[in-house]
């Protein structure tokens, strides 16, 4: 049931095709029926509802009854989830392998990207290994089905946190990308905003609403454009490529992966607008407040240690200096919480150790040495006008 | 109670009559039942998930951009008129398809029965590649080929006013002004005037024998008087495709055939016609060799023969499987979407993420389904014009 219900909710391009099956279905029987009258009928449709009628009571009294169990197995799953990863031995991680600079797989087969450094972070938490990890690459289509049954952990799939999916899903950790719509376009053209598109043929891949928000901000600053609508990324960008459009719009994380992809980079310019709201955040499943709290707080681990300059050259030196607060996040003086949750006290040690701070998590990923998304606007630390920000560590 | 079991004398489960009426009640009793199962299934689902359905939403603004229409739009504009926009998109590469379509179809599909040893292998290959090959493939193969033209700002320019470029054809176009209707309304007058002028003209022929060119006058009659209407009420505008300021350099007014439009259509038309070659053929081969001997013994040649015997027998066998292949060509335009063409399914592919699914996929379903059924009349009445005298 919730699954239909999420898949009517925003930045899951699968929702259509199943709306799609249900309306065909609903027209073809409404076509089908029309000659539904008449007294041998009614007899006979009454008789049937008794009979159903009573198997629908038993249905209901199994249904009732398995859905007690179930829940019942999610709270034990989930109520000591953190005892039981540590009895497990491994975090069982939803992500991708299927997105440069998120999710993907190197030549060896190994996960790398944002989103797998994000899983690497608890596991270094709760096991003191960031690569005890149980990966569950999941189909973007069936990231609600993964939460509600329970099975994982932790997902980090470039998930946008909507409201819908936080009352249908899970729960949703503090926002560690600020995705959002944006333009790529040609450096030749002299456009440096997308203020600068009026008039321009512009490529959209059909997708969760991208062309509305593009109608959007065009009719809002007053600019003339012609929309071409793909259904693939690929033909989308064939179109882009060969000069038939002048800008491509999509979310800005998909145009630097993209751009990656390109054979000429360094031609092309991401546009600094976002037009739509996209914050990318961990997700856990319902159920279990404690294992909520510890994903929060080493979220949040990762965001100060940033802030406060600790990175994984310098932790043993911070955690013997005079930073004050640099000694509370790394557990060499005074407490956060970590231990009430059954935290190791210097359990962001080994986390900076072995996965590095948020700035240097996004750079490695997304940012220079990544996929080359600079890190201006949103996603840069409240102290540099960003809005990367976290519960304070005390 | 014997006579109830034994009417007639015979056992009621031999009586012919009795078992087919059981057979029928229970099959529909099966039917029924299945059928109401799916409703209630469908409606209670519906409510349960709170799926959103209903059509007050045709009103509202419909926001979202359509990169090309026959008609103006605008995305202010309604969803109904949006939808219309879309619609009207389908039709013209329906339509236009299916008119190229047939006239091609012929061509190879009488190309292949020619005695011309070349000609009849190269409607074959024709035939054979084009129809075994998913048209999906074969939009996106005509859609690349098209984006190889050079870009808009380094294509084909003729005369400073027809453009060509991998953004489509761009050319001079009119546009309606105020003196548009009245002009309109004359036209059709000496519309009129001419079909009457053809008709007194074409019985004085046949009564009197004198020639009496009915068909030329008639014309001329509405071809003058079209263009006195011009003159008097200036009723379109010319406008010339000219290219706009800025970074861009994209070209505005007049009429563009888009790209995508133009993939679609090639892609369309191929791959049709090369069904409706094989119809075509089939229809001609159909007609009974007799026929031809016949003719040839009348002293007609090989074209009179095709054209006054052959093809109007074979049209009768044509007709039915040409109509669908119509359909088959404008329910195929709905892959349109790939290649970036707006037709009725991308549009309200689009529309779905605000607007209620179910109701626009009835409503595209509903669409589709009046195009086939006008196809389908068209093509009866054709079918009912064109069959033997006396037959059925």
């Amino acid at each position: 049931m919730d699954r239909v219900a999420t898949s009517l909710s925003k930045t899951q391009p699968h929702s259509m095709k199943n709306n799609l099956a249900t309306a065909v279905t609903l027209i073809f029987l409404l076509t089908a029926c029309s000659t539904n009258s008449g007294a041998n009928q009614i007899a006979v449709e009454r008789a049937q509802a008794t009979a159903e009628a009573a198997i629908i009571d038993r249905n209901d009294a199994i249904a009732e009854r398995d859905d007690a169990v179930a829940r019942a197995e999610i709270v034990a799953k989930s109520a000591d989830r953190l005892a039981a990863i540590q009895d497990r031995g491994e975090v069982t991680c939803a992500t991708g392998n299927d997105t440069p600079g998120f999710h993907y797989l190197d030549a060896a087969g190994e996960s790398l990207g944002f989103d797998v450094d994000l899983c690497r972070a608890v596991a270094a938490a709760v096991l003191g290994d960031a690569d005890a990890i149980d990966y569950r690459f999941t189909d973007l289509a069936e990231r609600g089905p993964a939460l509600q049954s329970g099975e994982i952990d932790l997902m980090n799939l470039t998930t946008t946190w909507t409201s819908n999916r936080d009352v249908n899903w899970g729960n949703f950790a503090p926002v560690m990308f600020y995705d959002g719509q944006g333009f790529m376009t040609r450096k030749d053209s002299g456009v440096t905003s997308a203020l600068d598109l009026g008039g321009a043929a512009i490529c959209v891949t059909s997708g969760t609403t991208t062309e509305l928000n593009l109608a959007d901000y065009f009719r809002q600053n007053n600019l003339d454009f012609t929309p071409t609508v793909f259904e693939q990324t690929d033909v989308a960008v064939d179109a882009y490529q060969a000069g038939q459009c002048d800008a491509f719009t999509t979310d800005r994380s998909g145009l630097a992966s993209l751009l990656t992809e390109f054979p000429n980079p360094e031609e092309h310019l991401i546009l600094p607008e976002i037009v739509s709201e996209e914050p990318l955040t961990p997700v856990i499943p319902h159920g279990d407040e404690a294992w909520f709290d510890v994903v929060k707080i080493v979220m949040a681990g990762l965001i100060y240690a940033e802030a406060y300059g600790i990175d994984s050259t310098n932790v043993d030196e911070m955690a013997a200096g005079d930073n004050v607060k640099a000694k509370r996040l790394l557990g060499s003086e005074g407490d956060f919480g970590q231990e009430a949750l059954g935290l190791r006290k210097t359990f962001m040690q080994d986390v900076i150790k072995q996965v590095g701070n948020y700035g240097a998590i996004y750079e490695r990923n997304l940012g220079a040495q990544g996929i080359g998304l600079p890190r201006n606007g949103r996603n840069d630390l409240w102290i540099n006008g960003g809005q990367i920000y976290a519960a304070p560590l005390r | 109670m014997q006579s109830i079991l034994y009417p007639g004398g015979i056992p009621l489960w031999r009586n012919v009559v009795f078992i087919q009426w059981v057979v029928q009640i229970i099959s529909a009793i099966v039917v029924i039942a299945i059928v109401s199962g799916f409703i209630f299934n469908v409606a209670t689902e519906i409510q349960d998930r709170e799926i959103p359905f209903g059509f007050n939403f045709l009103d509202d603004a419909a926001q979202i951009p359509i990169g090309e229409s026959v008609i103006q739009y605008d995305p202010s504009q309604s969803y109904l008129y949006g939808f219309s926009v879309a619609a009207l998109n389908t039709i013209k590469a329906s339509v236009l398809g299916v008119i190229i379509a047939t006239s091609l179809g012929i061509v190879i599909g009488v190309s292949r029965l020619s005695r011309n040893w070349l000609l009849s292998r190269l409607a074959l290959v024709y035939i054979e590649t084009f129809r075994n090959i998913p048209l999906l493939i074969q939009l996106l193969f005509w859609f690349l080929i098209i984006l190889e033209l050079p870009n808009v700002r380094e294509g084909y320019i003729l005369f400073d006013a027809f453009y060509l470029n991998n953004s489509g054809f761009y050319m001079p176009w009119t546009t309606p002004l105020s003196g548009f209707w009245p002009w309109a309304i004359l036209s059709l007058i000496g519309l009129g005037g001419g079909i009457l002028a053809f008709n007194f003209l074409a019985k004085r022929e046949i009564v009197t024998g004198k020639p009496s060119y009915p068909i030329i006058v008639g014309f001329a009659i509405f071809i003058v008087v079209t263009i006195i209407g011009l003159f008097i009420f200036t009723p379109l505008e010319l406008v010339v495709p000219e290219r706009q300021e800025g970074p861009f350099g994209r070209l505005q007014g007049g009429a563009r055939w888009s790209g995508s439009f133009f993939a679609l259509l090639i892609g369309l038309v191929v791959y049709t016609s090369a069904f409706i070659a094989e119809i075509v053929r089939a229809g001609i081969q159909a007609v009974n060799r007799g026929q031809t001997e016949a003719a040839r013994a009348l002293g007609l040649h090989t074209n009179a023969s095709l054209r006054w015997v052959i093809f109007p027998q074979a049209l009768r066998v044509i007709i039915p499987p040409l109509i669908s292949q119509y359909l088959n060509l404008t329910k195929n335009s709905s892959l349109a979407a790939a290649i970036g063409y707006p037709d009725l399914v991308s549009v309200s592919t689009t529309m779905t993420q605000i607007a209620p699914a179910i109701s626009l996929i009835g409503m595209v379903m509903a669409t589709y389904l009046a195009m086939s059924l006008f196809y389908s009349l068209v093509g009866n009445i054709y079918n009912r014009v064109t069959r033997y005298a006396g037959v059925g």
